[in-house]
Formats: structure tokens, sequence, C-alpha cells
């Protein structure tokens, strides 16, 4: 029999309608979407997030929001969105969306995953909420006992802050121009037994956040970054080879070029989203070789396990990768 | 593989929940499955807190239920409402409940942490209550791992080599055209388009279609979640005037996990074309014949990892499905054990 050809891959993807658009703290809207031509829209899980695909007229945007909704709600998505004068046009965007305008949604997935156990303690800077509504919905269902601490500039410019009142004095808000920063020492001064932190929010806050449980058991913690981590340039990048296993394919991966680029020139379908090693989509499982890590989504735990790589930006460390792709 | 707690399973047909308890079982656990007066099913671990009996072996009063060996008597709840041989219900008298729902085609239970069930929603199946379409089906209890039937559903092409008489020739015509893969974070879709080419004998009699006509046809798989699976085939018609269109079957699989090793399989087959009885008379056979014979293949392979351990195994393109499934049902096993 001749061979077929490789498998085409994608991820789902739709028409969208905005069925609301408001505003829920200084500079923060909140959308809601539903499918334009099917009732229901792909489960999810806590953590999970979805791609916003904008024509901007010069071209495509696309930016990638937390679910903010709850899992139990199939027939839209809500995610809540800061206009953030920085950002590459994305946040301007979607700011501009209104009651009825059409856009497409792509996903979703999940790579900042609520993970069972008995005790949570949740960390939230500003947008950095989002993903966290969703969580403690599920954390307190469970039965899980829990704390969240979401500190902000100030407290309108705080999202979600009635939702959250009646979780009573499990949440602790801390707006700075009243209470000043989050108090990282006491909420994680001394590690809990048992605890799973879960953090999501501006860098400075991430790596305060990872430095403080630096202390606490491995596996702990669990972030989750919009941005790129900054990483310190490792000097000139080498060439190495790829074998992808199950395409019965070996391919080479010069300088500059990414192994997800290599693949794609190789024919081979591999999905990828943000292109910079943030949002988890082109995770590829690693059988041989040793990776040299430049993500943004996986832990020093999950990093060192050397299973999986994220081949729109990382790279083998010696000559040769083996790829299950 | 392990399998996902927290998971809506489809424990029973709607049907076959009535004002009798019937016994079940889900992840290991007895269950005891009836109505109330008004319609609403109960799911109930299904051992008495007194004795170890069945209360399935027991009676209905009303909406309680009670074991005919104890005389425990159990409300809808699972709270233990009376006893024979004493006034007060001893403190706290209780047989587990299960999260219930039911959508007319099936009875849902949730095995898992109880506070999640409301935040997580059984899948969507009402093509098979829908006018529209006509339906047959069977059950059968498979002594393989929900994992084992996951994995055959997620490749359709060696249908061409277990049963010659149902595969479509499409699948041996020539090479396989490329499959398309689609996820999300819980869903596994892919499907393949084949070239005009003629259809399986019994298919073009149910469509009154000559056999040696060509038609493109589309294969389709669906990962809805651990306990629910559906495909599609599509007979697109053309130049038979009348008979033009899409011509759909639906296969739909509602799985639950008895045990690690043994699985109860509901199989549904929907069309959208001949609803006349002589169609289902010729259809409804052959299906049979043909699950009953993939339980068979699924049941040998489990006893070859019972008796030899798994083993690596060697993957090719297709399996991209089979990969991102079991990714997806590995995944929610994790999240539940944390760690
Ligand atoms: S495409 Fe986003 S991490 Fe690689």
């Amino acid at each position: 029999m001749t061979q077929s050809a490789a498998p085409l891959m994608s991820e789902f993807e739709a028409d969208a309608v905005v069925a609301a658009a408001e505003t829920v703290a200084d500079d923060v809207v909140l959308l809601t979407l539903r499918p334009a031509d099917q009732a229901h829209l792909p489960a999810w899980t806590p953590g999970a997030h979805l791609d916003l695909i904008l024509g901007d007229g010069s071209g495509e945007v696309v930016r990638q929001y937390s679910l903010c909704g709850s899992p139990a709600t199939r027939d839209s998505y809500q995610v809540a969105v800061l206009r953030t004068p920085d950002s590459r046009g994305g946040s301007e965007a979607v700011h501009r969306l209104a009651e009825g305008d059409r856009l497409r949604i792509r996903g979703p997935r999940n790579h900042f995953p609520l993970v069972s156990s008995p005790r949570y303690v949740f960390v939230a800077g500003g947008i950095g909420i989002t993903p966290m509504i969703p969580m403690i919905e599920e954390a307190d269902a469970a039965g899980a006992d829990w704390v969240l601490h979401y500190g902000g500039r100030s407290s309108d410019s705080m999202a979600f802050r009635e939702l959250l009142t009646k979780y009573g004095d499990r949440v602790h808000l801390v707006p700075q121009d009243q209470t000043g920063l989050l108090d990282l020492e006491a909420v994680l001064g001394t590690p809990a037994p048992q605890t799973l932190v879960y953090c999501c929010g501006p860098e400075p806050l991430l790596r305060a956040v990872e430095e403080r449980c630096h202390a606490w058991p491995s596996n702990s913690l669990h972030l989750e970054r919009f941005t790129p981590k900054e990483r310190a340039d490792d000097g000139d990048d080498a060439a190495f080879e790829v074998v992808l296993q199950r395409s019965g394919l070996t391919i080479q991966v010069p300088p500059g070029t990414s192994v997800f680029d290599s693949m794609r020139d190789a024919g081979v379908s591999v999905l990828g989203s943000c292109l910079e090693g943030i949002c988890g989509t082109c995770e590829q499982t690693v059988l041989e070789g040793d990776v040299d890590h430049r993500d943004s989504v996986l832990d020093e735990d999950e990093q060192a396990s050397n299973e999986c790589m994220m081949v729109c930006v990382s790279r083998a460390r010696g000559p040769r990768l083996v790829l299950d792709a | 593989m392990s399998i996902p707690r927290n998971a809506w399973y489809p424990i029973a047909a709607s049907e076959e929940v009535g004002r009798a308890p019937i016994a079940r079982r889900v992840l290991d656990v007895p269950v005891v499955l009836y109505r109330t007066t008004s319609g609403e099913p109960v799911a109930l671990e299904d051992r008495c807190a007194h004795r170890p009996v069945r209360l399935s072996d027991g009676v209905l009063e009303g909406d309680l239920i009670r074991s005919t060996y104890t005389g425990f008597t159990y409300d809808p709840a699972g709270r233990c409402v009376s006893v024979p041989t004493q006034d007060h219900v001893p403190y706290g008298a209780a047989v587990r409940c299960f999260p219930v729902q039911d959508d007319g085609s099936f009875v849902w239970v949730w095995a898992g942490e109880t506070g999640l069930a409301a935040l997580r929603t059984p899948p969507d199946t009402a093509l098979l209550r829908d006018a529209g379409w006509t339906t047959f089906g069977g059950s059968l209890d498979t002594a393989a791992g929900i994992g084992l039937l996951l994995d055959n559903f997620c490749d359709i092409t060696h249908v061409a080599q277990l049963d010659q008489d149902i595969a479509p020739p499409a699948l041996t015509a020539g090479p396989t055209p490329p499959l398309e893969v689609e996820v999300s974070e819980t869903t596994v879709r892919f499907w393949r388009r084949f070239d005009a080419s003629p259809l399986a004998p019994w298919n073009a009699q149910v469509l009154e279609l000559p056999e040696d006509a060509e038609h493109e046809q589309v294969e389709e798989g669906e990962f809805v979640g651990p306990g629910y699976w559906v495909d599609r085939w599509t007979v697109e018609v053309k130049g038979h005037d009348d008979r033009d269109g899409q011509h759909v079957f639906v296969f739909s699989h509602a799985l639950t996990p008895l045990s690690a090793t043994r699985t109860r399989h509901i199989w549904r087959v929907s069309r959208n074309f001949a609803s006349s009885a002589a169609a289902d008379g010729t259809l409804t056979p052959l299906f049979e014949a043909y699950y009953a014979r993939v339980g068979e293949v699924l049941e040998q392979m489990q006893s070859i990892l019972d008796e030899e351990g798994p083993r690596p195994e060697v993957a090719v393109a297709a399996d991209a499905a089979v990969s991102h499934v079991r990714r997806i049902v590995q995944r929610m096993v994790a999240d539940e054990l944390g760690g």
C-alpha cells in the first residue's frame, strides 16, 4: 500500500458573536462570546485559555485570554481583557468590540490546569485574576480549603470584586492605593503541607512568587505567563538533527530556525499559536535527546523531566532529538 | 490505562430505568437505579449499610427503596429513613448517592468528586431523539478496558481487516486520504474525505442506489469525553435525482467503565434517510455482528495485556488522533490524582 500523507492537525476554530461587552473594572471589558453556527462549544476546565483572532485592517491579530466564566456554561465563553497601552494592538482591538460584532475563536487549550489538592493558595495580580475565577469555583465545589490573595492598583481597577464577596473571608483583596502591595512573606513565607500555589499576574509578581516558593516542596507552584519569561542569552544557536519517529522523517534544524519551522518545512503538520513559548500549543513528546528548554510554559521540574518540549522556541543541547511526531 | 472518575458516564439507556430497581456498575462500584413516582432517576450505591445485601434486590415504596432482607429503607438522597427493629434511625445511616441526569437517551452518573458534577455537563445526545433521524442499537459488556475501546474508535481503518461485509470499499480502494485532526482541550475530532468510490452492497441497498455507482464519502470520528464517542459516515449522492444529498450514518457509543478491564458499550446507529423497518431489518443484524466481533478482538487484547503486560507500541502517522485522545484522558487522571 502506498504511504498515506501525514495527518493535518488543527485546533478547534469557529466564528463567534459578541453577545455582551461590559466594563467590569477600570479599563477591563468582560466579553461573552457565543458560537455563530453551533449550539455548544467544546468543554474546558479551569485554567484554560482561548485565542481571539481579530482583523484590524492591517491584518490579523491573535491574542490569548484565560476563560473566566464557568465550565458548566456550554453555549458561550467569557474572557476579561485589560486595555494595555503598551500592547501590540491586541487589547485595543478587543476593547473596540461591541455587542453583535463577529470574530474568530480558537482553542480552548489548558497549560495551567487545576490539579486536585486538599488546599490551595491562589495569588492574583491585576488582570491575572481571570483564570482564578473558575479555579476557585472548582476548588470550592470540591470542598478544598483555599484562600485567594488578590492585589491590584486600586479597588476600581480590580475586576470581579462583587462576585468574590460570596466567598467571604477566603478572599483577601489588596488594593495597592489603600493597603500597599501583596505581603508575599506573610502569604508564602512558610511552606504549607499538601498545598498548591496558583499564581497569575504581572511578571514582577510571578518572579517574586517563584522566589518565595523555592522553599516549598517541588511541584507546589503553578503559574501562568502571558509574556515570555526573560532568559539569559546562551550564545549562538547550534544546528542539530531531529528524528520524527511516527512520520519516519529526519530533519536538520539550522541555527536561527526553530524546530517548529523545520517540521513545517518538512511537511509535518504541527500545531502552533503564539510561537514565543507561552501558550503550550506546539508541545511535542520527546523520546530521546537533551532539550534546551526556552519556553515559559513548563516549570523547572517539567523541563528537567525532559519528557516534552515546546518546539516553537526550544532547541537541542546535543546533536540530536527524537520526537514522537 | 487509568480511568478518569470526574466524568459523566452513561450507566444505562433511559428506557432501562423505571419503577423496578436495576443493578448497574461504574468504576467497581455497584449502583442501584430506579425512578421516583414523578419519574426522576435515582442512583445509589447498591449495598445496604446494615448487611452486605443488594438494594437492587429490594422493593420500592413510593420514592423510597427497602431492602427485603434487612428492612432498611432509604430515600432518593441515600439517607436511611427507617429500620424495622427500632424507632430511631441509627445516626448517619446512609448509602452513597450519586449525581445523576437523564437526557432522554441515557441515564448519566457521576462517580467522582460529588461537588464537581454541577460544573461539568454530559455530552449532547439530542440527535438520538431527533424525529429527522431513525435510530436502532444494542448493548454489550466487553471484558476490555475503556481505553482499548477508545483506541479502537480512533482508527477505523481496521474495519476493512475485521469485517469485509461491512467495510466500505473506499477504505481499501487505494492509499487512505490524509487524516485531518482537530483538537481542543477536551475533544478530538478527525475526518477523511474519500474520492468517489463504490459503496458497500448493504449501503447501496438501503440507499436504493445501483451497487456500482461511485460517490464521495466522508469518515468522521469524535471523542466528546471519556464516556461518549461519535462516528459519522457521509455519502454524498450526486446525479440520482431525488436521492441526491448527504446521506449520513451516525454511530454513537456510550461507554461506562465497569472496572479497569470491563466496559459497558451501548451503541446506537442513526441515519437521516430510509426510515423504513425493512431497512432496520437489513442493518440491525449486520451491526450486531460487527460490534460483537469488535468486542471479541478487544477482549483478546485485554487478555494479552493481562498475561504479558503492556509494551511500547510502534505508532504510525495516522495515530495522531489516538495519541491526542490518550493525552486528554491521561491529563484528566493526572489532575484528579494531584501531586
Ligand atoms: S506555539 Fe505557543 S508555545 Fe509554541
